[in-house]
């Protein structure tokens, strides 16, 4: 061992320093929809964050696309702006090639094709897309950022997902319940539902809160509401 | 209309003085050469009949296509300039499967006509897109198809232009074979119907004796929706068709 | 990965009227691979006293181990029960003498106090840091979803049927949620003069 002791000066470091950039940023939110037979709901809080620091507590985070069609979007907020505009634009675009609104399942389809399109620099957006079919029905299609859809009657996205999907899966989808009939969600239940979880959702998940922004899309069109959650 | 010809038939993007471009015109005149295709459109369905030119006896007939399946749920027939028409057609397919792939849903007939417009006035001067075609293409298209709005037909012209009729004949024979059409063609007309007008009609402006290996014909029908009618098939729609007196007269002498 | 989640597992204890319940489930895996199904996580450590040891199932094991030797001493010397806040205490000690090369569990306590039969539940981090609220408490790796069902599912003054319920509902939904942890689950609920054990047949996937 040597027995000089190298003097250790940070200032005067000469190695090559690295520094890197991160394109993302996490902006939280959470968003829960739930579809019945004739109508669906979509809510989402209304907190912008990042870290420990709230940008705004009144960001809407819902983007109705078409009479019958509303995309809730939460994760990089940046990513949310530029991902919606674009859709905005293909939506009108659609309209005035093919003379027609575009259908929610169309919508669906194509926005798990614009995902995957940059599937090597994703939108880090966690999405719920909802609406009518061309039935009436309603339906939920949630996506993962690289464009996998999935159809379902329920869904809890964004940062408070994971603690909101089990809640769904048992109130709405009757999981590990004995003796319940199979009987359709009525909106009454899904609304007051989703209020609930978004509280639960409050108390533990310092992204969510403040207030939600609800959308209630029915055959006549759609309606908003909010409900004030903890401001903490 | 040949009286104005002049240097202005030259170039495909140069009007002439009086407003025409002249080499698109010449196409929509190389069109009238082909084999003679009639489509009729009904509530059930659309109906495509073409005739095919057995030139030689050597020649095997069925491998001569004029009709075409474009998707499950539109099919095309063509006149004019085969060659021509397969870029076309490949331009349809293609612009269906991705409608399908971007939208999860059938294309419309009345977009995949535009889509397929779009590819047709492509001549002239090359642009971003690419190398210009030469020329304009040398092809007549009906489009049957079903979508939401239900049964269509759709003609279009080597100028691009789209427009959706009832009953529409192309080729050689048009003139005439348009003519009996609107004769035939009534509102209510079931498609076995619309098949046999489409035959007799077919058989009057035809120069060879009709026959089941010198024409084609497809039904697209909201059940089966695209079908081409097989060798046994359109035999048994030509001996069940002209048995019937058709109530057609025609005029003569309209074979090109 | 952190090796907390290297073999999975689920954990909620919850306050009631007069009673305490701790439930976990039955996995034991490594990663994604299940290996075993009848994996306890609860174990006893005196007439109402029982400790959840989620985490690394090594120490899980070596954990408990440790806490019967130090509980046994204590009992032998002072002769008297170990109380759940004393127990937790002497958990949480035992974890912070391995500040800097700790064990990787994340444990639960539930139990009644000997003396008063006062329901009392806490849990704490991998090196000791108690908490103690006056609800629930979960750990493991579902325990996000568990946050979510017991904040949703909870109330005060449950009595043992319906805290039995609110327990297993939490737990199952939660672990439904979760890859690498469910494959059946135990409910303990902890009564003045009872201990009920019940076994939970669950979703094997």
């Amino acid at each position: 061992m040597s027995l000089v002791v190298k003097p250790n000066f940070p200032d005067y470091q000469t190695a090559p320093v690295q520094r890197g950039f991160n394109p993302y940023a996490d902006n939280g939110g959470s968003v829960v929809a739930i579809a019945g037979d004739d109508f669906v709901i979509i809510g989402a809080d209304t907190r912008l964050s990042a870290g420990f620091s709230i940008y705004t507590r009144e960001q809407n985070k819902l983007f109705p696309l078409s009479s019958t069609t509303v995309l809730g979007c939460s994760g990089c907020w940046c990513d949310t702006l530029t991902l919606t505009r674009i859709l905005k634009s293909r939506m009108q675009m659609y309209q005035q090639e093919h003379n027609k609104t575009m259908s929610t399942t169309a919508c669906a389809q194509m926005l798990s094709t614009m995902l995957y399109y940059k599937r090597f620099f994703p939108y880090y957006i966690s999405n719920v897309l909802v609406g009518l079919d061309n039935d009436g029905k309603g339906v939920v299609y949630s996506y993962d950022p690289i464009g996998h859809c999935e159809k379902r009657t329920h869904r809890a996205g964004g940062s408070a997902g994971a603690l909101l999907q089990p809640l769904l899966d048992n109130q709405i989808g009757k999981k590990n319940m004995l003796n319940v009939k199979e009987e359709p969600v009525s909106q009454q239940r899904a609304l007051s539902i989703i209020k609930d979880v978004f509280i639960s959702a409050a108390e533990r998940d310092i992204y969510t809160g403040d207030s939600i922004l609800i959308n209630i899309i029915t055959k006549d069109g759609i309606k908003e509401e909010t409900f004030q959650l903890r401001k903490d | 209309m040949f009286l104005t010809r002049s240097e202005y038939d030259r170039g495909v993007n140069t009007f002439s003085p009086e407003g025409r471009l002249f080499q698109v015109e010449y196409a929509i005149e190389a069109i009238k050469l082909g084999s003679t295709a009639i489509g009729i459109s009904t509530s059930q369905g659309v109906v495509l009949a073409v005739e095919k030119r057995i030139t030689s006896q050597l020649m095997e007939p069925t491998t001569i296509e004029k009709i075409v399946e474009v998707d499950k749920h539109i099919g095309c027939a063509v006149s004019g300039l085969i060659a021509d028409s397969r870029t076309m057609i490949d331009r349809a397919r293609i612009e269906c499967q991705n409608h399908w792939f971007v939208y999860n849903e059938n294309m419309t007939v009345e977009s995949c006509a535009q889509a397929v417009s779009n590819l047709a006035i492509q001549f002239g001067d090359s642009d971003d897109d690419g190398a210009a075609m030469s020329r304009p293409f040398g092809v007549a298209i009906l489009f049957a198809g079903i979508d939401e709005k239900g049964p269509q037909l759709y003609h279009m012209d080597p100028s691009g232009t789209f427009v959706q009729f009832d009953a529409k004949a192309i080729g050689s024979g048009s003139e005439g074979a348009q003519q009996s059409l609107q004769e035939v063609y009534h509102k209510s007309m079931t498609l076995e119907e619309a098949t046999t007008s489409a035959l007799t009609i077919l058989k009057q402006v035809m120069e060879e004796k009709l026959n089941s290996s010198n024409v084609e014909v497809m039904t697209m029908t909201p059940d089966k929706l695209f079908h081409m009618f097989s060798k046994d098939q359109v035999e048994e729609a030509l001996t069940r068709g002209l048995l019937v007196e058709h109530p057609v007269t025609l005029t003569v002498g309209q074979k090109a | 990965m952190s090796i907390l989640a290297y073999n999975g597992g689920a954990m909620v204890a919850m306050k009631g009227e007069n009673c305490v319940a701790i439930a976990a489930d039955r996995r034991f895996g490594i990663q994604a691979q299940t290996l075993a199904t009848n994996f306890e996580k609860v174990f006893e450590m005196g007439p109402h006293l029982y400790v959840g040891l989620p985490g690394l199932a090594t120490d899980t094991q070596t954990v408990r181990e440790k806490l019967r030797f130090r509980k046994n001493l204590y009992e032998l010397k002072e002769n008297r029960l170990m109380s759940p806040k004393v127990f937790s205490a002497m958990l949480s000690h035992m974890l912070y003498e391995k500040r800097f090369g700790p064990f990787f569990v994340e444990p639960v306590v539930a139990g009644l106090d000997p003396k008063t039969y006062e329901p009392f539940i806490c849990n704490m981090d991998l090196i000791g840091c108690i908490n103690q609220p006056k609800d629930f408490v979960v750990g493991g790796t579902a325990s996000a979803q568990l946050y979510g069902m017991c904040e949703a599912l909870w109330e005060p003054n449950l009595g043992p049927e319906d805290l039995f319920e609110t327990i297993s509902q939490a737990l199952i939904n939660a672990f439904d949620r979760d890859a690498v942890s469910g494959w059946g689950a135990t409910v303990y609920i902890i009564e003045k003069d009872k201990v009920t054990i019940k076994n939970l047949k669950t979703r094997m996937d």
